[in-house]
């Protein structure tokens, strides 16, 4: 039986007369990428800001790792263990790079400082350590935001479109670092659009459509099932995500 | 940044040379001095809230009010005046916990007007009680109960350097980087693991302890005390436009603002009378306008993004 880290039970919330999600279940296995696809309106952000904590209107259940985290601080969350991006780039702006880096950091974590140089040096950001947040292109932004959650060392990371805005090379290296914490055992749940990169990392995929999981799966179960074909759409890139 | 060395440098000879002034002081001068340093303390309590978190506070008089009120009733009773000194801080801690529990749940403008709301219940409340207060009259304080003004120079002076010795504390602690990362965004600060709620409210806690002591030598300086001294509005506005001058977040920025507006301000007074506030309100508008960082901005030295380095074109995000 698989090893699940986080298991989501029918989670529902809405927002006055809308139901923006309808009883989600998600499961994630320890040490796996798993993909969450869906057109714009979907539910899937909504979902990511439920499970951290964000969004404490929910109901329904969220476990990460044998405990309930649902209706959770934020904060309590990512001690627990879990580690959100946003959508959009949301570094602090007046914040040295190496401080974006380290306010990350466990409390009492002394090597706080050598981690976060070593992290910017392994995506060649180690000239920046002083540069101000705001001074960053919005590729370098979504990068320290990236290396940012791995500051604690969480076990599972969610990443809300990590790839919008960043250019091919930057693109390259966030894809690279995500392969290699996964090899480490970093669980990772990824809404991505870009179906070649869903395709590459995901070894399971779900598929949401007006707050619902419409199909899960396998990436090729999902390329193959009648309703993700329309959310996935047509084409090149579908034919690579079935193959 | 000022380097480590010209800071301490810095602050040293500004200590030393403090340390030394009642001796060759005037009296006026001396009370000019007692004043300065009561908004360096002031302005530096509403740094530790207000810059450093962005939760800007109308209502930090209130605790300077209720530190003054605290040592005018205890003063009479015999007590001596450094423990009306000590009174007068934890009266305003006492008040400023669940107060911030209260208030800090409100964000930006409802924060602001909250707590500007909260001098104004102080000062009516006190009003109101006239048989502990005295009511509009107010406290007048008999000259034999009161330290000499060396002493309230001494004391605030005192009071001054613990203010900025723990905004320096903070800023360059943990917990100091906790709240700068809520003031740029409270929510992303949460979700790295920030415990915004207690951080908050233990800034909120510290900025509250200031004013309260420095009320309480006031009191002592002034012997007098009513409402509308204690929790006068124009106390909120000075210390903000102090901190806003020199650099809010900043260590050294509320002292640069206190002493300089103090100073503009006596001089321009003195020079001219007729023309002394117009003149003031023109050159805080322009450092607002020009310096929006505060006269500190312009110790500040950033380093330059090395553009050989960001590879690539940048596409925009696509939702």
């Amino acid at each position: 039986m698989a090893d699940h880290i986080l298991v989501v039970r029918g989670v529902r919330r809405v927002f006055g007369g809308v139901e923006a999600l309808k009883g989600v279940d998600l499961d994630v296995v320890r040490g796996s990428v798993t993909g969450i696809i869906g057109p714009n309106g979907s539910g899937k952000t909504t979902l990511f800001q439920v499970i951290s904590g964000m969004d404490r209107g929910a109901t329904g259940s969220v476990m990460l790792d044998g405990r309930e985290i649902l209706g959770c601080r934020p904060y309590f969350v990512y001690q627990c263990g879990l580690a959100r991006t946003f959508q959009l780039s949301r570094v602090f702006p007046q914040l040295t790079v190496l401080e974006n880096l380290i306010v990350a950091a466990r409390r009492h974590d002394r090597g706080a400082r050598s981690r976060a140089l070593e992290l910017l040096e392994r995506v060649k950001l180690e000239a920046y350590n002083e540069v101000l947040g705001s001074d960053l292109s919005y590729g370098q932004q979504r990068l320290v935001e990236f290396l940012r959650v791995l500051m604690s060392d969480p076990s599972v990371i969610l990443l809300d479109e990590p790839a919008a805005g960043v250019n091919p090379t930057l693109r390259a290296t966030l894809w690279d670092m995500v392969r290699h914490l996964n090899g480490l055992g970093t669980t990772f749940v990824i809404i991505e659009h870009n179906m070649d990169v869903i395709s590459d990392l995901c070894q399971e995929v779900y598929v949401l459509s007006e707050g619902e999981v419409i199909a899960r799966g396998s990436r090729r179960s999902v390329a193959t099932n009648s309703c993700s074909r329309r959310i996935s759409g047509s084409g090149a890139a579908h034919e690579r995500f079935a193959a | 940044m000022l380097s480590k060395h010209a800071s301490l440098a810095s602050a040293a000879v500004l200590v030393v040379i403090l340390a030394v002034a009642p001796a060759v002081l005037g009296e006026y001068y001396l009370s000019f001095l007692t004043q300065l340093l009561m908004m360096v303390a002031l302005a530096q309590a509403w740094n530790t809230i207000s810059g450093m978190t962005g939760y800007v506070s109308f209502g930090h008089a209130t605790f300077f009010g209720m530190g003054s009120y605290a040592a005018a009733l205890l003063l009479p009773l015999g007590v001596p005046w450094w423990a009306c000194l000590i009174a007068g801080a934890l009266v305003a801690l006492a008040l400023s916990v669940p107060l911030g529990f209260l208030t800090l749940r409100l964000r930006g403008p409802y924060f602001a007007i909250a707590m500007l709301g909260l001098n104004e219940v102080a000062r009516v409340f006190v009003t109101l009680w006239v048989d502990l207060t005295g009511g509009g009259s107010g406290i007048t304080l008999s000259p034999e109960l009161l330290p000499s003004l060396t002493t309230s120079y001494y004391t605030m002076f005192l009071i001054a350097v613990a203010a900025t010795v723990i905004v320096a504390a903070i800023y360059h602690s943990r917990f100091g980087l906790e709240l700068r990362a809520i003031r740029e965004d409270e929510g992303a600060a949460e979700m790295v693991g920030v415990n915004t709620t207690r951080d908050k409210l233990a800034a909120f806690v510290l900025s509250a302890l200031i004013p309260g002591a420095a009320g309480a030598v006031l009191v002592m300086y002034t012997s007098y005390i009513d409402p509308a001294a204690a929790f006068a509005p124009a106390v909120n506005i000075q210390m903000i436009v102090m901190v806003m001058f020199g650099g809010s977040g900043t260590v050294w920025g509320p002292v640069l603002g206190a002493g300089l507006v103090m100073g503009l301000r006596e001089v321009f007074w003195a020079e001219f009378p007729a023309a002394h506030l117009m003149l003031l309100g023109v050159l805080l508008l322009s450092v607002v306008l020009f310096l929006p960082g505060g006269l500190m901005a312009l110790f500040t030295r950033r380093k330059l993004v090395r553009p050989e380095v960001a590879a690539g074109p940048q596409e925009r995000p696509d939702g």
